[in-house]
């Protein structure tokens, strides 16, 4: 997990990615997660070329294995990030979802 | 640049219960420096290549801690590069003697992975990519299953050509008594196999390995023996998104150019290659930026069996870390005996005939670091 004050540094930044369009390049289905993930594989992640250009890696959300294609539409929304225990503070972060 | 390979020590790979990371460091170092007929006593450095010990055993400071246990009290270093560790240990190492600090050196790299459940272990090596990747959940089987896909897409790579890279390591693993797997594999079982990261499963991944290897480097003896000819390291971005093509490594081809004009040779001067196969991807990516066949050609080239032991320029002869084993900080310096074996003719039954010249790739994370040698005899 991630310490508060990195949480609170990182959500500051969610602004900036908010409700950006792009398409997906490539994309892959993680079946074996690394630790903090475990309880969401399989999962999709995708390497999405916003519409100016910048690309980053996304995790996807609400979307269906079949309807995955190069160049797919995407929006970024924010989603919660990870596992979080009882006590500690629950992390958000951008994903994307198809249009 | 010459600096001879005076001697080479190499442990068994695998999953190796009874031995602790410094077990498998004394076990290489003792063999290779008793293979340099030399006295410990003139090893004037130590540089130890490990990525991961100190974060899944809280054991830093290796240098001395693997000198002082051969009873050294010389200048020692740890380098890490994360996949790359071990080439880049012998790439700094060679910088020491060509600048007439030391001359003579031990070089050892070493990992021990076994210790620790996959989940950490996964996680850790994460270590070697970008914030926004981890963010992403992604893995490094993940990061190397989207550079497959690129690959499809672009040049129609196949999945079965992906699978054939491994099929071929593991033949020639099962000639190497020092392979972690040392048996052949079928193209069926490596389709079949359980999924990791799609298109990537099970059996197109380098395995989770314990294992060490070490080599004593000396200045130019003009002794007759194997001497390395190049030593290049290149870089490029951590993170994969920032890359202009996901189909190509840069640091690859940068590094690999400068090695082949440092050793004033040709591509196809090159006898034999062990590259960085972690992912079946990852060869076919190799073979194509180092110049061994065209761009996008890579799955062709592998399966026509070129680089298969007996074909044209035999390629990951010791079973590459697909199927010889991939204990991070170690292979790059796994790389380097193998070729040395083969250029002194020690080989045994996957000996390649007339081995004159033979190239290593090493690669950090998704192609951050990339180091490469040449050998020749």
């Amino acid at each position: 997990m991630s310490s508060p004050v990195t949480v609170w540094r990182h959500h500051k930044n969610i602004r900036n990615y908010l409700n950006k369009r792009g398409k997906i390049l490539v994309w892959t289905k993680v079946f074996t997660a690394p630790a903090g993930f475990e309880h969401e594989a399989p999962y999709f992640v995708a390497m999405v070329e916003f519409e100016d250009g910048y690309k980053m890696p996304l995790q996807l959300v609400e979307v269906e294995e079949k309807d995955l294609k190069p160049n797919k539409k995407i929006i970024t929304v924010v989603r919660k990030r990870g596992k979080v225990g009882i006590d500690e503070v629950i992390e958000y972060g951008i994903k994307a979802k198809p249009l | 640049m010459k600096i001879q390979v005076k001697g080479v020590g190499l442990t068994k790979f695998g999953e190796l219960w009874d031995k602790s990371l410094l077990d498998l460091s004394l076990e290489a170092s003792v063999e290779a420096i008793k293979d340099a007929l030399i006295d410990e006593k003139n090893i004037d450095a130590v540089f130890v290549g490990n990525m991961l010990i100190g974060k899944i055993a809280g054991q830093d400071h290796l240098g001395p801690v693997v000198a002082s246990a051969l009873g050294l009290n010389c200048a020692a270093f740890k380098v890490e590069g994360a996949c790359a560790s071990g080439g880049l240990a012998v790439h700094l190492a060679i910088q020491g003697l060509l600048a007439g600090t030391y001359k003579n050196v031990l070089v050892v790299g070493a990992e021990k992975m076994s210790d620790a459940p996959t989940s950490q272990i996964t996680w850790a090596l994460m270590g070697a990519s970008s914030s926004l990747e981890r963010k992403a959940g992604l893995t490094f089987p993940a990061l190397y299953a989207m550079l497959s896909q690129a690959h499809m897409q672009k040049y129609g790579t196949t999945r079965q050509q992906l699978a054939y890279v491994s099929v071929k390591n593991h033949f020639h693993a099962a000639l190497n008594p020092k392979a972690q797997y040392p048996f052949e594999i079928t193209l069926e079982q490596v389709l079949n196999s359980s999924r990791i990261a799609s298109p990537i499963s099970l059996l197109d991944c380098s395995p989770i390995t314990d294992g060490a290897a070490a080599v004593v480097l000396a200045a130019d003896t003009n002794s007759k023996g194997v001497y390395i000819t190049a030593s290049a390291v290149a870089s490029d971005t951590i993170d994969l998104a920032q890359r202009e093509s996901l189909t190509e490594l840069k640091a690859t081809q940068a590094a690999g150019k400068l090695a082949l004009k440092q050793a004033g040779v040709e591509i196809t001067d090159i006898k034999l290659a062990e590259v960085h196969d972690c992912f079946t991807i990852a060869e076919v990516l190799a073979m194509e930026d180092l110049g061994f066949c065209p761009k996008g050609g890579g799955g062709k080239f592998i399966s026509s069996k070129a680089t298969k032991l007996g074909g044209k320029c035999p390629v990951n002869t010791s079973g590459g870390l697909k199927a010889c084993g991939h204990p991070v900080g170690a292979t790059g310096v796994k790389q380097i005996i193998e070729v040395t074996q083969q250029l002194r003719n020690s080989a045994g039954k996957r000996q390649v005939k007339e081995a004159n010249i033979g190239l290593t790739q090493n690669v950090g994370g998704t192609g951050a670091t990339v180091v490469v040698h040449v050998l020749q005899n």
